[in-house]
């Protein structure tokens, strides 16, 4: 129906009307043709700027967004993005490409958030049992990722794992993650478990990745098939529950996201990977439009609110440990353990090599 | 001059009122088991101004319509992995969104006294593995619908594969022929559909012990009232696949209706209804599970990751492990199918000897192992001719001389439908006596009413007759050209076949689809 008064008033203006017509179909003229701000982003920033009080927010500052999302790993190698107004992946490793690739006008580090391993009491007691899970101050759950994966590599099953008798599940333990050719999470997770591999140093050159491979390429193809975008394995744990997804590497905020939207069942739990590592969600500003954007977005404290609300955590961290204690949940306001993730360069040609020779080239 | 103006804005704003919200069209491929849906659609219409147009096919011939570029603004199957695997070997965007709106597991039905007495009902940890055991040893019999046609029997399959190598995700080259094998000589029903596998199974509740399908037809059967038998489910606690049935955005100008339509179907209201009609679990985790469902854990196998394992998958159950087919095709080559017809009917049985290079064509081509014979007639029968296939693929000396006798078929004289149809029997079930193990079928196609020799009536006499040494081949007739539809559709029910429709469809696409039930 919008589509056809859109034309309509514009053909009635043509033809020349009175003022009358003019003023109020003139008001809404200048409405359609608002300039709006366009952005690439990663698909889990998609609710954040569908929200409703999010729009009304940065309506408030002149701001109309356009967004479209992308997988976080395809923004950074498109072809197209002089077309855009500003570019906002997950992860610094894509931000810093686009940065370098694009004369970006000025980058914004707007949120950040832990990488987690979203689980079950169940697993967590019997990971507990089993000396990788720890409890810490009663609530929070830490797991040793060098343990973790030392079990995964071993090729161990369910039933392979003592004092178990909660999930009897006859197949392998592994961590379930997103495609590590399309998405940024899979990618977070390859720079834990290169950490590792690497005797918990950060991969610095390509020849340190080259050893490791083969080892970093089973931890997904021992899952089979992957999903492209974060947001689906998460789904999963949500609505397929432990049988399907016992383990799932996610973002801290898909969780809190979904706590505040009361979506959680009663024997979720979080697990803090040890080490972990945070994604960064920095936006790129190509243009002077996106420059504002930025500006906006690191500063309104209404905004920065309304961010939390969507599970991130930001520089307002008395609003992050309010919306904690608000929604009751189990999650440490600080953590210690935390690793950078490799440069662009090393975690791009990893997967290039994990492709090549694990998936037959195919893209 | 104002006023003028005032006036014309009221009366096409009078006009754009008058027609409250407009109708959008959206086609949807859809897997043929989602016809349960179609009663909502008068409801989808009025909640969201959108009048869906469903085209249904299977689920590996409806990801192969749409990878090879066909236009639907939407799909909806039980799920798109393998779909989104051609995608991810194409490098092409196919599906701009995914969202999953319901969901079934498949898994297994036994007969309850059958389950009784091995201690299987409510017992959690009868395994994929127990299923092999037994159906290797000869004591148990299932119906399965064929893995390369329909997900059920693919999901399956996937499930006792996985299940052999230990609970790993399979790979290409772990795909175990030998251990398979066993698990593939319980395999005594099949089918291209699980649906009609369902009614089959129903009709014929005295040939097999069990069922693969999707929870929701295995609760759909208990429910009927008509099994003499209740069937255990069973979940084995090495993990299913579950369909997800993901609808799929592939048209982008349809965004605005495909964010209506999957608002509309994950409304809590909507979810319970559809739970409560279909027997799919729903996929909002705060609407809680009715009590038609089984409390426990559904273990969730890894589906596997790559097209090659797949294909792996379903060559080596085809080629390798299930029993082999005797597949008779009787056709006719009456002075009516000169022309148009017969050409449609080379080119479907060249396709089958090879030609199709498709993917589901590489799937419904005739297999190692399997024996066809073909019974051309027109005034009666003529000379049967038998082709043993050995690899199935490439030089195959005996699809070679099908070839060749497929290219010099000549039409011409009357059509005795029955006469050959009966000597198609008789050679069946003198085959079946000689070799018991295989799936004897027959496809019979004609263009025309029968002219010559015995009627129906007299054929079903004959049939009746020898009942037992029938039953169990059953005939799938083609309606084509000036073929009798109702005579056809009573074969199909006399002999537990299924008629096909090929008014909509070339020849070449039902011989496909029969490919999958024989």
């Amino acid at each position: 129906m919008r589509k056809i008064i859109g034309p309509l008033l514009t053909g009635l203006l043509i033809v020349g009307v009175g003022t009358g017509i003019y003023l109020s179909a003139g008001k809404q003229l200048s409405q359609l043709e608002k300039a709006t701000i366009r952005g690439l982003i990663g698909s889990e920033k998609l609710d954040f700027f569908n929200d409703p009080r999010v729009i009304e927010a940065l309506s408030d500052h002149g701001l109309e967004i356009e967004v479209k999302k992308s997988g976080s790993r395809e923004i950074a190698t498109r072809h197209d993005l002089k077309n855009w107004d500003f570019a906002f992946p997950a992860g610094i490793p894509a931000a810093e490409k686009i940065t370098r690739g694009y004369a970006a006008k000025k980058s914004f580090q707007v949120a950040f958030t832990p990488m987690v391993i979203a689980s079950w009491l169940p697993i967590a007691e019997i990971l507990e049992n089993n000396g990788i899970v720890t409890k810490r101050d009663g609530i929070y759950y830490f797991i040793d990722m060098k343990r973790m994966l030392h079990v995964i590599e071993q090729g161990k099953r369910w039933t392979d794992l003592e004092h178990n008798s909660n999930y009897q599940a006859r197949k392998s333990i592994l961590i379930n993650s997103t495609d590590i050719r399309r998405s940024n999470s899979a990618a977070m997770y390859l720079a834990l478990a290169s950490y590792i591999f690497n005797d918990e140093q950060v991969l610095e050159n390509n020849e340190q990745a080259n050893q490791l491979t083969d080892r970093l390429a089973n931890l997904y193809v021992r899952q089979g098939y992957t999903e492209h975008s974060s947001a689906v394995p998460f789904n999963d744990y949500l609505v397929m529950g432990i049988g399907k997804a016992p383990m799932v590497m996610a973002y801290e905020a898909q969780y809190l996201y979904s706590a505040a939207e009361n979506k959680l069942r009663p024997d979720m739990r979080l697990l803090y990977p040890e080490p972990t590592i945070y994604t960064k969600h920095v936006l790129v500003a190509l243009t002077d439009a996106g420059v504002k954007l930025g500006e906006v977005l690191t500063t309104d404290p209404k905004l920065q609110k309304l961010m939390i609300e969507h599970g991130w955590r930001n520089e307002d961290i008395s609003g992050f440990d309010e919306f904690i204690s608000k929604h009751n949940l189990q999650v440490p306001t600080s953590l210690v353990n935390v690793i950078e993730p490799p440069s662009y360069e090393v975690i791009e040609s990893t997967i290039q090599k994990i492709e090549q020779q694990h998936y037959d080239g195919a893209h | 001059m104002k006023a003028f103006h005032l006036i014309i804005l009221s009366f096409v704003l009078l006009i754009l009122s008058a027609c409250t919200q407009p109708i959008e069209q959206v086609s949807i491929l859809a897997g043929s088991e989602l016809k349960d849906i179609k009663p909502m659609l008068d409801e989808i219409q009025r909640e969201t101004g959108i009048q869906i147009e469903f085209q249904f096919t299977g689920t590996l011939d409806g990801a192969e319509t749409l990878a090879t570029g066909q236009l639907y603004d939407m799909g909806w199957f039980s799920h798109a992995k393998y779909l989104s695997l051609l995608e991810g070997r194409a490098g092409e965007k196919i599906i701009h969104a995914a969202e999953k709106l319901m969901l079934s597991p498949v898994i297994a039905g036994v007969k309850k006294s059958i389950a009784d007495r091995w201690g299987w009902c409510d017992n959690p940890s009868v395994s994929w593995k127990d299923f092999a055991d037994r159906a290797s040893s000869g004591q148990l019999s299932y119906a399965m619908t064929n893995p390369a046609s329909s997900n059920s029997g693919f999901s399956a399959t996937v499930g006792v594969q996985s299940a052999l190598a230990g609970g790993e995700t399979l790979q290409p080259e772990m795909i175990d022929s030998e251990a398979m094998k066993g698990f593939a000589k319980g395999h005594r029903l099949t089918a291209g559909s699980s649906g009609w596998l369902a009614e089959k199974y129903m009709a014929e509740q005295g040939r097999v012990d069990a069922i693969f399908n999707y929870e929701s037809v295995l609760l759909g059967m208990n429910e009927s009232g008509h099994l003499r038998e209740t069937l255990c489910l069973i979940y084995p606690p090495e993990g299913v696949i579950t369909a997800d049935y993901p609808l799929l955005l592939l048209n982008k100008n349809k965004t605005s209706a495909y964010t209506k339509l999957i608002s509309y179907f994950k409304r809590p209201e909507v979810q319970r209804r559809l739970m409560a009609e279909t027997a799919r679990r729903p996929v909002a985790p705060e609407i809680g599970l009715d009590k038609r469902f089984p409390n426990s854990i559904v273990m969730e196998l890894p589906f596997p990751g790559k097209v090659e394992t797949v294909d792996q998958i379903l060559t080596t159950y085809l080629d390798k492990q299930r029993a082999p087919s005797t597949s008779i095709f009787v056709l006719d080559l009456s002075g009516s199918m000169r022309g148009e017809n017969l050409d449609q009917l080379k080119q479907a049985m060249r396709n089958l000897a090879g030609a199709d290079k498709s993917i589901t064509g590489k799937f419904a081509r005739f297999r190692a192992r399997e024996q066809v014979i073909v019974i051309p007639f027109s005034n009666r029968p003529m000379r049967s001719q038998s082709y043993e296939i050995a690899s199935g693929v490439g030089n195959d000396p005996a699809l070679q001389d099908l070839r060749r006798a497929v290219d010099s078929l000549t039409a011409n004289g009357g059509t005795a439908i029955y006469d050959a149809l009966a000597r198609a029997y008789k050679t069946a079930s003198q085959a079946r006596e000689h070799d018991p193990d295989r799936f004897y079928s027959i496809a019979l196609l004609s263009d025309g009413k029968n002219t010559q020799g015995d009627t129906f009536h007299q054929f079903r006499e004959i049939y009746n007759k020898n009942h037992d040494d029938y039953a169990g081949i059953p005939t799938f007739p083609i309606i084509f050209g000036g073929a009798d539809k109702h005579e056809m559709i009573s074969l199909a029910e006399l002999t537990g076949g299924r008629e096909f429709d090929s008014t909509k469809q070339s020849l070449a696409q039902v011989f496909k689809k029969i490919r999958g039930y024989q």
